[in-house]
C-alpha cells in the first residue's frame, strides 16, 4: 500500500499534476462508498454525471434533444467556472487570497444587466458591451479590495468577504424593488440581445444552446498562462507573491503589482460573473451569493494554480455539478450526494502540500524497512 | 557491530542530487568528546553530510552508526531521540515566540489542569532553561521574544535548545558567519566548554584560525568527496587551504594604489531611523569617490544596516540629503536609484536579496529583466535570462545541480550569496554597496570576491564596503570609516590607520577629539 501511494504521488516529476489526480480519485472513491451505502450503483450514478453533462449518450431524450444538447448545456456552465477559477489563480500567484470573488461576479451581472441587459441595444452591440461593462465592474472590484490593502494594509481576505455581503445585500435591495419578477422571484431576464448564451437555437432537427464565450474562457487561460509566465508584469507579480521584501529590494512597484492582480483577477471574476448571470442563467437570484465564487478557490488549488490546470480542473468539478441533476433523478439520491463528492475533491485538492509530504515522508520510511529487511537477511 | 571507539560513524554517505553528487562516498569517524570541524568549499557539501547525519534528508548509499550501533536517522526528531542537536546556517526559530517556547517547542514539559486538561507548563520551562543557560554560560533570558534578540542571542537560543533535548551530539552548521569577533570568541569558548563537558561537537565554518583555536580533528570536502582528515594541531592554516581549494591560494589580494576620481557618493548629515522608531543612524556625513573603496567598520547592530538600506533607498532618511554623482537621490524611489546607479548586496540575502523559489536565471536578472536587453514590449526575452545566467555562472564560479534552472532554495548558502555579488556587480553602477559580502563563503571564494571589488574599484567605481570583519576593512580599504551607535566617529585613510586603531574606536573608546 505504501509502495503504492510512494509510487503514485512521490518523486518530482509532474508531481502536483500525480496528486491533484489522486486527489480526484479518492473522492470518487469515498462518493461510491457513500452510494453504496444508500443502496445506489456507484457506477451507474457516476456514469449518470457524465450523461447528464452529455459526455455520454443517455438511454432516452426528451424529443429534439439528443447529447449534443447536454453538452452545450455542459459547456455554458463549464465557462464561468473557468473564470472564476483563473480569477483565484491569479491573485494566488501574486500571494493574495481572494475570496470575493463571488461579490465580484455579482458586481458584473448586476451591472451588466441594468445598463445593457435591461435596454434595447442591437445584439452586436449590446453582446460585447455587456462583456465589458461585466469586466469593467469586476476590476473595479478588484481593484478596490487590492487599493485597501495597499492604503491602509486591511488584509484582502476580510475586505474581500465584506465587499461580497455588502454588494449582495445592496443588489438584493434594487433588484426587489426595482427588477424583480413577480413570477420566478428572480430579477428581470436580460434581453436575448444582450445574453451571452444564444438559447433554443433550432438546427439539425435538434434544439440546443449556444455559450459564445466559451472560446473566450480558454482564450482568456492562454492569456493569463502567457501574462504569467512571459511578460514582465507576471515575473512582478510572481516576485511580489514569493516575497514582498525581496521584490521591493529590485526596485518592484509592491503596490502597484498588488492592485494589478487583483485588478485582474477582479476582472476575471466579472467574465465570470457575466457569463454565469447574462449566460448560463440569464438572471440574478437576490439575496444569494454564487457559490461558484468560493469553490473556485478549491477549483484554482486543484489546478495547481496554473491557468492551463484551471482549464481541466474546473472541467472536473462542472461535470459533477452539472450531472448532478441528471444523477438525482435517475437513482432517485439527493442531489446533496453530488455536493459531498465535490466536496471531498475540494479537500483534498486543498491539502495537495499535505500529500506531496506525505509522500515524502512515506518515501524514506519505505527506504528504511528495505533497508532492515536487508540487514536481516544477511544475518 | 561496530567497535571502534566512535560515537557517530558514517560509512560510505552518497547523497545525490538532481544533477550532482552532494556527497560522494564520504566515510568518517568520530570519537567522544572531541571536537571535529568540517572544512570545504561554497557546495562541497557539508550542509548536506550534516543534514543526512541529522535525519534531514536519507542517503543514496552508506550507514551510520551511532555509539556503535547501526542506525537509519529517519527524520530531524527521530535524530533527537538519538541525541543528535543541530544549529542551522539559517536559524529556525519562531519570532514572535519567547525563548523558552522556541525551547520548548515539540518537547513541552506537560501539566494537568485540575488533574485532567493537558497543559504547557511554562513555568517549569523557564525555569529548567534559566538553569541550563547558567550551567552552560549561556546568556538569555527565557521570556524574551525571539524578534527582539540579535543574531547572537538568538543562536544561543538555538544552543539551548539542543541542551534541552539532552543532545550530546551537537553540530553547528557556519556559527560563527554571523557574529562579531567578541561574540565569536565568546562562543569558541562556550564550544570548549560542551567538549569538556563530554559532548561531542561537529562544527562547520570557513574561518581556518577557528578551526585552528578550537578543534581536535578537521575533515576536508571537495565537491562532494572526503579528500583528508586531520590532526589540526600538526596542520597548518595555508596547508588546510591548499587540501580545501585543491591549490595554493593567495591571500594578499595585492591591490594597486587607489587612484581616486570625482566625488561620487555625498552623504550630509544622515539620520535614519530603527526598527524601534530610534535613531539608529545619527547625523552621518561622508564621501566616497570613483576608484575609491570606503570600508565602514563596525561592530554589527551600530547602524551599519539602516545606513546602507537608506543609501539604497529601502529605508527613509529622516533627516539629510544623499547625492549621487550630483543627483539628490534622497528620496528616489527604489527602481530609479538602481537606474542612476546604485547596487546593493544586501546583508539578508535569503528574505531580501533572492526570490528564493525563482530560478537562478531569474534571480541573476531580478534587476534587470525589464530592460532593453531582457524584455521587449514588456515581452521577457527568455533565451536571453538564459545566456545572462551561463555568463554569469560562468564568471563567478555559481555551483548548483540544475544550472539555470535550479531554485535558488536549493542551492549551499555560499552560493547564494555568490548569485547575488554576481548580479549586483554586473549592473556595473557607479556606486556598489557590499554589505558584508563575503560572509559564508569559503577563502578561495573570498578572494575571488576581494579581486572582484577592487575590480569595479579600478573600473572606477566608489564601493562602500560594509564589514565586521576586521581583516575584511583592511585588507581592501582605501578609506577606513568607523562607525559607533549610529555615529561615524572616525575617517581616515587606510594607510594611517592601524588594525588596533580601528577596533578601539568600534568599541566607541576613539579619541573623542576627532570624532566627526
Ligand atoms: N535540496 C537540494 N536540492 C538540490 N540540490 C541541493 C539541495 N541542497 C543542496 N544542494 C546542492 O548540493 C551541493 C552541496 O550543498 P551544501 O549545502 O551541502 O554545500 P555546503 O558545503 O554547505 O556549502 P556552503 O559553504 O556554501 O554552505 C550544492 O551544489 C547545492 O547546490
Ligand atoms: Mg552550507
Amino acid at each position: 500500500m505504501k509502495k503504492l501511494i510512494v509510487k503514485v504521488i512521490g518523486g518530482e516529476k509532474l508531481q502536483m499534476v500525480r496528486i491533484s489526480l489522486v486527489a480526484i480519485l479518492i473522492s470518487l472513491i469515498v462518493g461510491a462508498v457513500i452510494l453504496l451505502a444508500i443502496g445506489k450503483n456507484p457506477f451507474a450514478a457516476y456514469g449518470n454525471l457524465l450523461q447528464g453533462s452529455g459526455l455520454l449518450p443517455k438511454g432516452s431524450y426528451a424529443g429534439r434533444q439528443n447529447m449534443f444538447t447536454d453538452f452545450m448545456s455542459f459547456l455554458d456552465a463549464l465557462t464561468p467556472m473557468i473564470f472564476a477559477s483563473l480569477s483565484v489563480a491569479v491573485a494566488m500567484k501574486a500571494g493574495l487570497f481572494n475570496i470575493g470573488v463571488s461579490g465580484m461576479m455579482l458586481a458584473a451581472g448586476f451591472t451588466a444587466a441594468i445598463t445593457v441587459g435591461y435596454s434595447d441595444l442591437a445584439a452586436v452591440a449590446a453582446k460585447p458591451l455587456a462583456i465589458v461593462i461585466g469586466m469593467a465592474a469586476g476590476a473595479l472590484a478588484g481593484a478596490l479590495i487590492g487599493w485597501l490593502k495597499y492604503k491602509f494594509n486591511i488584509n484582502e481576505v476580510v475586505s474581500s468577504i465584506m465587499i461580497n455581503y455588502i454588494l449582495m445585500y445592496v443588489f438584493t435591495f434594487f433588484i426587489n424593488t426595482y427588477f424583480v419578477n413577480s413570477v420566478s422571484r428572480q430579477s428581470n431576464p436580460v434581453s436575448d440581445a444582450a445574453r451571452l448564451t444564444i438559447t433554443n437555437v433550432q438546427a439539425f432537427d435538434l434544439k440546443f444552446n449556444i455559450p459564445l464565450a466559451f472560446p473566450l474562457a480558454i482564450i482568456s487561460a492562454i492569456i493569463i498562462w502567457f501574462l504569467m509566465n512571459r511578460t514582465t508584469m507576471g515575473f512582478e507579480i510572481k516576485a511580489v507573491g514569493q516575497s514582498r521584501q525581496a521584490a521591493r529590494y529590485a526596485g518592484i512597484g509592491i503596490s502597484k503589482s498588488m492592485i494589478l492582480s487583483m485588478t485582474i483577477s477582479g476582472a476575471l471574476a466579472g467574465l465570470a460573473g457575466i457569463t454565469y448571470f447574462c449566460g448560463y442563467y440569464g438572471s440574478i437570484q437576490p439575496g444569494v451569493v454564487p457559490s461558484m465564487g468560493f469553490n473556485a478557490i478549491a477549483v484554482a488549488l486543484l489546478g495547481n494554480c496554473d491557468p492551463i490546470g484551471c482549464i481541466f480542473s474546473s472541467f472536473l468539478i462542472t461535470i459533477i455539478s452539472k450531472g448532478s441533476v441528471y444523477m438525482s433523478s435517475q437513482q432517485g439520491v439527493e442531489n446533496e450526494i453530488a455536493d459531498l463528492v465535490m466536496s471531498v475533491i475540494l479537500i483534498f485538492a486543498a491539502c495537495a502540500e499535505f500529500m506531496r509530504m506525505y509522500a515524502g515522508r512515506l518515501e524514506t520510511e519505505l527506504k528504511d524497512k528495505k533497508e532492515v529487511q536487508a540487514s536481516r537477511q544477511i544475518r | 557491530m561496530s567497535n571502534s571507539g566512535y560515537i557517530i560513524e558514517m560509512k560510505h554517505i552518497t547523497k545525490r542530487f538532481p544533477g550532482l553528487i552532494a556527497n560522494n562516498d564520504v566515510s568518517l569517524g568520530i570519537k567522544k568528546g572531541e571536537i571535529f570541524a568540517l572544512l570545504g568549499e561554497n557546495g562541497a557539501g557539508k550542509s548536506t553530510l550534516m543534514s543526512v547525519l541529522f535525519g534531514m534528508y536519507e542517503p543514496d548509499e552508506g550507514e551510520i552508526f551511532i555509539r556503535g550501533e547501526k542506525v537509519r536517522i529517519t527524520s530531524p526528531r527521530h535524530a533527537t531521540q538519538l541525541g543528535i542537536g543541530m544549529v542551522h546556517q539559517h536559524f529556525r526559530l519562531v519570532s514572535d515566540y519567547t525563548v523558552a517556547e522556541n525551547i520548548i517547542l515539540g518537547s513541552e514539559p506537560k501539566k494537568k489542569l485540575l488533574g485532567l486538561i493537558p497543559m504547557v507548563d511554562i513555568k517549569k520551562a523557564n525555569a529548567d532553561i534559566a538553569a541550563l543557560s547558567e550551567k552552560y554560560g549561556l546568556k538569555v533570558d527565557p521570556t524574551s521574544v525571539i524578534s527582539d534578540l540579535n543574531v547572537s542571542t538568538q543562536q544561543r537560543v538555538e544552543i539551548l535548545k539542543m541542551l534541552y533535548r539532552d543532545a550530546e551530539i551537537l553540530i553547528f552548521d557556519e556559527p560563527t558567519a554571523v557574529l562579531t569577533p567578541q561574540e565569536i570568541e565568546y562562543l569558541l569558548d562556550i564550544i570548549r566548554g560542551l567538549r569538556d563537558g563530554g559532548k561531542t561537537v561537529i562544527i562547520i565554518t570557513h574561518k581556518l584560525e577557528e578551526i585552528k583555536s578550537v578543534a581536535d580533528r578537521c575533515a576536508i570536502l571537495n565537491r562532494g568527496k572526503l579528500i583528508d582528515i586531520l590532526d589540526v594541531a600538526g596542520t597548518s592554516t595555508t596547508e588546510m587551504a591548499r587540501l580545501m581549494v585543491g591549490h595554493e591560494v593567495s591571500f594578499s589580494s595585492g591591490k594597486a594604489e587607489a587612484v581616486p576620481g570625482e566625488t561620487v557618493l555625498k552623504v550630509e548629515g544622515l539620520t535614519v531611523k530603527g526598527e524601534m522608531g530610534n535613531d539608529a543612524v545619527k547625523d552621518v556625513s561622508f564621501e566616497i569617490r570613483s576608484g575609491e573603496i570606503f570600508a565602514l567598520a563596525g561592530v554589527s547592530g551600530n547602524g551599519q544596516n539602516e545606513l546602507a538600506d537608506a543609501i539604497a533607498g529601502l529605508r527613509d532618511c529622516a533627516a539629510g540629503r544623499i547625492t549621487l554623482n550630483g543627483t539628490d537621490i534622497t528620496n528616489m524611489p527604489i527602481r530609479k536609484r538602481i537606474e542612476t546607479g546604485v547596487a546593493y548586496i544586501p546583508e539578508d540575502r535569503h528574505n531580501v536579496g533572492l526570490v528564493l523559489n525563482f530560478s537562478l536565471s531569474d534571480n541573476l536578472a531580478l534587476k534587470r529583466y525589464y530592460d532593453a536587453t531582457f524584455s521587449k514590449h514588456h515581452i521577457m526575452k527568455r533565451e536571453v535570462f538564459n545566456e545572462n545566467g551561463n555568463r554569469l555562472i560562468k564568471e563567478y564560479d555559481i555551483r548548483s545541480s540544475k544550472g539555470n534552472a535550479t531554485s535558488t532554495r536549493a542551492m549551499s548558502g555560499g552560493n547564494q550569496q555568490k548569485a547575488i555579488i554576481a548580479r549586483e556587480i554586473d549592473l556595473r553602477t557607479p556606486l556598489i554597496i557590499f554589505m558584508q559580502p563575503t560572509r559564508g563563503l569559503d577563502i578561495g571564494a573570498i578572494s575571488n570576491i576581494h579581486k572582484q571589488i577592487i575590480e569595479e574599484r579600478d573600473r572606477g567605481a566608489a564601493v562602500l564596503l560594509i564589514s565586521l570583519e576586521l581583516d575584511e576593512i583592511m585588507d581592501c580599504a582605501d578609506t577606513i570609516g568607523v562607525i559607533f551607535d549610529g555615529r561615524i566617529n572616525r575617517i581616515a585613510k587606510a594607510s594611517e590607520l592601524t588594525v588596533n586603531e580601528v577596533g578601539r574606536f568600534m568599541m566607541g573608546v576613539g579619541d573623542k577629539g576627532e570624532s566627526a
